[in-house]
């Protein structure tokens, strides 16, 4: 019986099960921010893993089906941008400045402001992809050789509070057009930004998925580039 | 529904061995999804069933980065060490990327591309 838990058919059924219910819960609550449910999985899980005495290895060897999807997935992303062409041909200019704009406050901010508490290179590699979409920040994270884990949690947490700040913050700046505001939150808080942006206007919603698509490309180049020179 | 699925490994795979190939520090799935956009533009043509597996995969992407995500369970000490910076970094660093796009992103539709009568159909919807 024992023996059982170690296995991935095990793991599998909890990682599924457990995700499915708090997934429940955050449409209940109209997909609020911080009812995500990989926000409340991830704890819930790592104490499963505390009660059973299974070392993450195993875990993570055990739940590799899931985690392979996020390659194809990060691959499917060119559709919705092909898709997208004639707005992004339309709105070439504000879309390519506001990209390369946002990308490189991204990455000097959180790497700079960190950098200010003494954090060590690892965690600097780990924030430093943060705007891009999770799945992206972790195969860059691991190349700038930081923290795969820590760069998926940073970069939810961020989406989580982009999300939640996005309609205040831009209205404080008297940001009114929806292209401007959509964009604006797929770029900063990607997936769970572009989510929210869905549920207040669908022209915002498809330039948030827009700016996260584009931002996981963007971010991706501009640290390789530095990765090269640094 | 199969030959979606091999298009999207093909271009993954492909993008992970010039990745290996040429030293290029993208990871391998991001020039996956450049091949796949070259690939679109090369045959353009209607493709329900790889938008409805790509549809599909996006929409169950939180679950994929679980497992990850669980990893933290070994992140204690860097945590303790630098939860605070690490979260001060992560929202000022948020705020500062929505409000700096926010701006560019206005200033530049005012500047070369004044209103558009597509977009702005749209958002009289």
């Amino acid at each position: 019986m024992t023996g059982l838990i170690a296995t991935p058919l095990f793991w599998l059924t909890v990682t599924l099960g457990v995700f499915e219910a708090f997934d429940t819960l955050s449409k209940r609550s109209n997909r609020h921010p911080l009812c995500h449910p990989v926000l409340w999985s991830t704890p819930v899980l790592i104490g499963l893993l505390l009660c059973t005495g299974t070392p993450y290895a195993t875990y993570r060897e055990a739940t590799f089906p899931i985690s392979f999807l996020l390659g194809p997935a990060v691959v499917g992303l060119a559709v919705p941008i092909w898709a997208e062409r004639a707005r992004i041909r339309r709105l070439a200019l504000p879309i390519a400045l506001a990209l390369i704009a946002g990308a490189l406050t991204s990455i000097v901010s959180a790497v700079g402001i960190l950098a200010l508490f003494d954090a060590p290179r690892d965690l600097l590699a780990s924030i430093a992809p943060r705007a891009a979409t999770t799945p992206v920040a972790m195969a860059i994270a691991s190349q700038l050789g930081g923290v795969p884990s820590l760069a998926a949690v940073i970069v939810l947490f961020a989406g989580v509070f982009g999300a939640m700040c996005a309609t205040p913050l831009l209205n404080l700046l008297g940001v009114r057009d929806y292209r401007a505001r959509g964009f604006a939150v797929g770029v900063a808080a990607h997936g769970i930004g572009s989510a929210r942006a869905f549920q207040v206007d669908r022209s915002a919603g498809a330039l948030a998925s827009l700016g996260m698509a584009l931002n996981a490309v963007m971010t991706a180049a501009l640290l390789s580039l530095l990765a090269v020179f640094l | 529904m199969l030959r979606a699925i091999f298009l999207l490994l093909a271009c993954q795979l492909a993008g992970e061995a010039m990745h290996r190939l040429t030293g290029l520090a993208l990871p391998g799935a991001v020039i996956g999804m450049v091949l796949l956009l070259a690939w679109l533009a090369a045959i353009p043509r209607e493709r329900p069933t790889l938008t409805a597996v790509t549809g599909w995969l996006t929409a169950h992407l939180a679950v994929m980065f679980v497992p990850a995500a669980v990893g933290l369970i070994d992140q204690g000490n860097a945590l303790a060490a630098n939860g605070i910076g690490l979260v001060t970094a992560t929202v000022a660093s948020t705020v500062l990327t929505m409000a700096v796009t926010a701006l560019v992103f206005r200033w530049a539709l005012a500047r070369f591309a004044p209103l558009d009568s597509t977009d702005s159909m749209e958002l009289a919807e």
